[in-house]
């Protein structure tokens, strides 16, 4: 099964367990749980369903493409259900089984996974789900987001794509993995890796990224104050991703490290805050 | 009598969970059976990821009949004047399930009460079990509970089922919104559909068919089991680890051994690198060779049973090669640089905003290290060894090695410091010098290691007292307590008789900033006295002989050897006698303003002579005693026990019990306060050689002879 295949099959699977189908989001973000249709929807008492494609960035995962499983750019497959539902478990395995992988024949374990998320103010607990020993997929029920409990909880299901493809398509390297006919993900993305590792870890302007962190953190704030969360939400964002940029470049020392990551979890948790009130204010509108 | 099930179903438990549980649900499910008053058999439990389970014989039809007597207001209090009663009585009454009119009157030593009698118990057990059941789930011990769903009950992990029968009837459990009932379930891949329960006896055999193998112990046995057969048919023997064991016997329910390989080049790296990266990462065993080098195999122990086991061995395998090539990478890197290169680079890496980078911790622990090595004496060739390895020490926290995989801080040190041709002695110190690795981990060997080691944890605890982050009760965020018991572990098993105190002064001279306040270090020294009493609790010592010895010692080998020598004493009949006349000894002497000396010209009584001369013997028997406990008693892991017995003391253990008849005739004797100044004076110097006689075995005031009249 080819890589595009696969997503395409993942779509149909959660769109017939309800799902919306919702296309990346455009802001750079470390993991699809940053997705404002995860950490945002997670929050509040309303049923949410969605799944999709989650292109993510962690600058100092990068390998410039020579490790086969460490990227600095990748491709989750993020599925989120609220409230989570009892099946969960057995729906996960026939989504694995829809992708031509079949349970009966493989060693598959739920290895617990406490999940954190410092920058997020999040946590929840869960597995890594390991299939003949490799990790294929982060099972994670929500218990905080934004510093707030979540009710009800919402379940998350992150599918490594690269990984389930080496699989599938038995290939050694994700770069080897075949997304359409005559194409790889090493034509789509092996310059890019090559040349955002050399940006990330050498080429990155230190003072400009400080810079932009100040900036971007001061108008998250200066929006939150108009009562515009979700703007307010992309430049905390922006945030997170500055400060990933200067921990890849490894100009921030241990305590500095520490400040950046408050700073950040500061301002996403506003944001939840923010949302939430904004929430409550719509919701009497909503019910008329 | 009938058989009760309960299975509570879960989604996958955590290892460590299961194991917790395991071991904690029979004493739970007795405690409520026993609370409720219902009188049963044998508990048989059973534990797997997806399932905790009792079976309890012989559970009581109904709960046993108890009397249940209380006792109201005062009769006057009760009663009103036409002998009604009152609102009081009536409220007394319903509270305690009687009717007013059956409430008796009795006589107390404190006047006339109201009584309420009843008789409790004689419940079906079907009825008091629904909630008996359900309570079990929240009496389960976990750390960290998580919600799920729209439910707000909380557990290890969302409940999927339960299972409560008794005999053939189903007990209506209600818990978390599940509804019990007598379908169960089998092995998640290998056994289709649900496992209907006929009667609750029907469990194990259901379950076996099921492809469950839910007795912990057996499954357990079969994991290794299967391991090494596994292993055997290549010729090859199992690894064995006890905590991979544990955690894989809780990964699987029906474990299935797969012998998988890895290319033999992966084998020049360090066998600890191996180990962890199979261990750790994979939950594979490794596998060695008759001749005892490490295999390029590895056993893993899978959750499923697949006719063809390729696809999976395939699978393992790459993975594997995938983590080796990492680990590969990174010992490549990391020896482009020496370690004195990496060390520079531990000015980036903090240890606490307060307390400095790592850099200055390690120059911190060298100075101290330095110190403690003139107080301890060291030969030429350790100061030689010393010399080389502290500016190394810890430098391959710098690592990348180190970064990706911590638990091999220590043993990457000892492994790029042996690829870069350093003496043997100065890689072996580098990885002793982080022993030990936890509450039983194994401690430094070598004496060099033992200095690092001891210097390390101690500035860490004087660092974090310094500024006012001492733990406290269970929050020990920077791990302070395990630091200080760290410490003391490897000071005792060092055997080395220096004071604490001076240990703490060679550690505390090496801070500037912050710089440590001699209350500061106090109370440091305080806190260690309290982990060591703690230690010795755990080898069995009682709570007085702790006090005893510790208070009466100035290093800590000094207070474990006399801990032990007490606990022994205590128990001789003649000792405790001594120890009543030692106390009234000791208490009178300590009025004497200075140490004056015994004149045995104004004696003025036949007892005193005869005290006197006993003295030497005394001594004499204490000092064989000290001497016999420092030769038997070799060196220990404190916390964990000497590994031998006193023995072959008794005739010193005479020669010190021998004080007490003259003791206990000059008590009957003379009269020590007299009116003549110089004679009260001479008696009181006498008893203050009898209390200082003694004084080497300990602070004896601790100690309460047991049968004092």
């Amino acid at each position: 099964m080819r890589f595009q295949e696969m997503t395409m099959a993942l779509d149909r699977f959660w769109a017939d367990r309800g799902c919306v189908i919702a296309p990346p989001h455009d802001t750079e973000v470390g993991a699809g749980t940053f997705y404002p249709t995860t950490f945002l929807r997670a929050l509040g008492p309303e049923p949410w369903r969605v799944a999709g494609i989650a292109p993510s960035r962690r600058p100092a995962d990068g390998r410039y493409g020579q490790n086969p499983y460490r990227f600095q750019y990748y491709y989750q497959y993020q599925v989120v259900l609220k409230p989570s539902p009892s099946d969960v478990q057995d729906t996960y395995l026939a989504s694995l089984y829809h992708l031509g992988i079949d349970p009966l024949a493989h060693d598959i374990r739920f290895v617990e996974d406490n999940w954190e998320s410092p920058t997020l103010g999040a946590w929840g607990l869960g597995w890594e789900v390991w299939m003949d020993g490799m990790e294929i997929t982060q099972f994670t029920y929500f218990q905080q987001i934004g510093g707030i409990d979540c009710a009800p909880v919402s379940v998350e299901l992150t599918y490594g794509l690269e990984r389930l493809a080496m699989y599938l398509q038995g290939v050694e390297h994700a770069f080897d993995v075949e997304v359409a006919p005559g194409v790889t993900l090493g034509d789509m993305r092996a310059d890019f890796e090559r040349q955002h590792c050399a940006y990330n870890f050498d080429h990155v302007d230190a003072d400009l990224q400080r810079l932009l962190f100040d900036r971007f953190e001061a108008e998250t704030q200066r929006l939150l104050g108009l009562d515009l969360v979700h703007p307010a939400y992309e430049f905390a964002l922006r945030c997170s991703h500055a400060f990933n940029l200067l921990d890849a470049r490894g100009v921030l020392s241990h305590t500095e490290r520490q400040g950046f990551v408050q700073r950040v979890r500061r301002l996403t948790e506003a944001c939840a805050r923010a949302y939430l009130s904004a929430r409550a204010a719509a919701a009497p509108a909503e019910v008329a | 009598m009938a058989t009760l099930l309960f299975e509570i179903g879960t989604e996958e438990l955590p290892s460590w969970f299961v194991r917790h549980a395991d071991d904690a649900i029979v004493g739970i499910v007795s405690a409520r059976l026993g609370g409720a008053g219902l009188a049963h058999g044998a508990i048989r439990r059973f534990s797997t990821p997806r399932r905790l389970a009792v079976l309890v014989d012989d559970l009581a039809a109904f709960s046993e009949r108890r009397p249940d007597v209380r006792r109201g207001p005062a009769e006057s209090a009760a009663f009103d004047a036409n002998g009604r009663p009152t609102k009081a009585a009536i409220g007394f009454a319903r509270a305690s399930g009687v009717d007013p009119a059956d409430l008796l009157v009795e006589e107390t030593d404190k006047g006339r009460y109201v009584f309420a009698r009843r008789e409790l118990g004689g419940d079906p057990a079907a009825e008091l079990l629904p909630p008996l059941l359900a309570g079990v789930i929240d009496d389960l011990p976990a750390p960290r509970k998580m919600r799920w769903g729209d439910g707000d009950v909380a557990f290890v992990r969302p409940l999927a089922w339960l299972v409560a029968l008794l005999d053939d009837a189903v007990v209506p459990v209600r818990f978390a919104g599940i509804e019990a009932g007598r379908t169960s379930r089998g092995h998640r891949f290998l056994h289709e559909g649900p496992v209907e329960l006929a009667h609750a006896g029907d469990y194990p055999d259901a379950l076996d068919r099921a492809s469950v193998s839910a007795d912990r112990s057996e499954r357990k046995a079969s994991v290794i089991a299967s391991a090494e057969s596994a292993a055997a048919t290549a010729g090859l023997l199992l690894e064995r680890d006890h905590a991979l064991e544990e955690e894989v016997t809780d990964l699987v329910e029906s474990p299935s051994a797969i012998l998988g390989s890895f290319d033999a080049r992966f084998l020049d790296l360090p066998e600890a690198v191996l180990a962890t990266v199979m261990i750790h990462h994979q939950r594979f065993f490794p596998t060695r060779e008759q001749g005892g080098s490490l295999a390029a195999s590895f056993v893993a122990v899978s959750n499923n049973r697949v006719s063809d086991d390729t696809v999976v061995r395939a699978g393992y395998e790459q993975v594997l090669r995938g983590r080796l090539d990492d680990a590969r990478f990174f010992w490549d890197a990391d020896r482009r640089a020496t370690l004195a290169q990496h060390a520079w680079a531990l000015a980036g890496i903090a240890f606490h905003k307060e307390l400095g980078s790592m850099a200055d911790k390690v120059a911190r622990v060298a100075k101290a290290t330095r110190r403690l090595a003139e107080l301890l004496g060291v030969s030429k060739e350790e100061a030689a060894v010393l010399k080389q390895a502290l500016p190394l020490f810890r430098a391959d926290l710098a690592t990348q090695m180190v970064y990706e995989l911590p638990e091999l801080e220590g043993t990457m040190g000892c492994a790029y410091a042996r690829a870069e041709g350093l003496p043997e002695a100065v890689a072996i110190a580098l990885e002793d010098g982080v022993l030990p690795r936890g509450p039983s981990g194994a401690l430094a060997a070598s004496r060099v290691g033992a200095l690092l080691s001891i210097a390390d944890r101690l500035d860490t605890v004087t660092g974090f007292f310094a500024i006012g982050r001492r733990p406290s009760g269970s929050a020990d965020p920077f791990g302070v307590r395990r630091a200080a018991l760290g410490a003391l572990r490897t000071l005792t098993a060092q055997g080395w008789r220096v004071p604490l105190p001076k240990v703490l002064q060679a550690v505390a001279s090496s801070y500037s900033a912050p710089v440590v306040e001699d209350d500061v270090l106090a109370d440091v020294e305080r806190y260690l006295w309290d982990r060591v009493a703690g230690l010795l609790a755990e080898e069995g010592i009682a709570p007085m002989v702790v006090r005893a010895a510790v208070h009466g010692s100035r290093s800590v080998i000094g207070a474990a050897r006399r801990a032990h020598l007490l606990q022994g004493l205590v128990a001789v009949p003649g000792f405790s006698d001594l120890l009543t006349l030692h106390k009234r000894a000791a208490n009178l002497a300590k009025q004497t303003g200075g140490a004056a000396r015994v004149k045995p010209g104004l004696f003025r009584d036949p007892v005193e002579g005869p005290l006197h001369d006993a003295l030497p013997e005394a001594r004499r028997g204490v000092e064989r005693l000290m001497a016999g406990v420092r030769k038997q008693l070799a060196p220990w892991d404190l916390g964990h026990g000497p590994g031998a017995e006193l023995h072959g003391l008794d005739a010193a253990v005479a020669e010190v019990v021998r004080l007490k008849t003259p003791l206990d005739a000059f008590f009957e004797g003379v009269m020590v306060m007299v009116d003549d100044a110089e004679v009260r004076g001479n008696r009181l110097a006498l008893l203050g050689e009898v209390a200082d006689a003694l004084s080497d075995l300990g602070a004896l005031s601790y100690l309460e002879a047991p049968a004092e009249a």
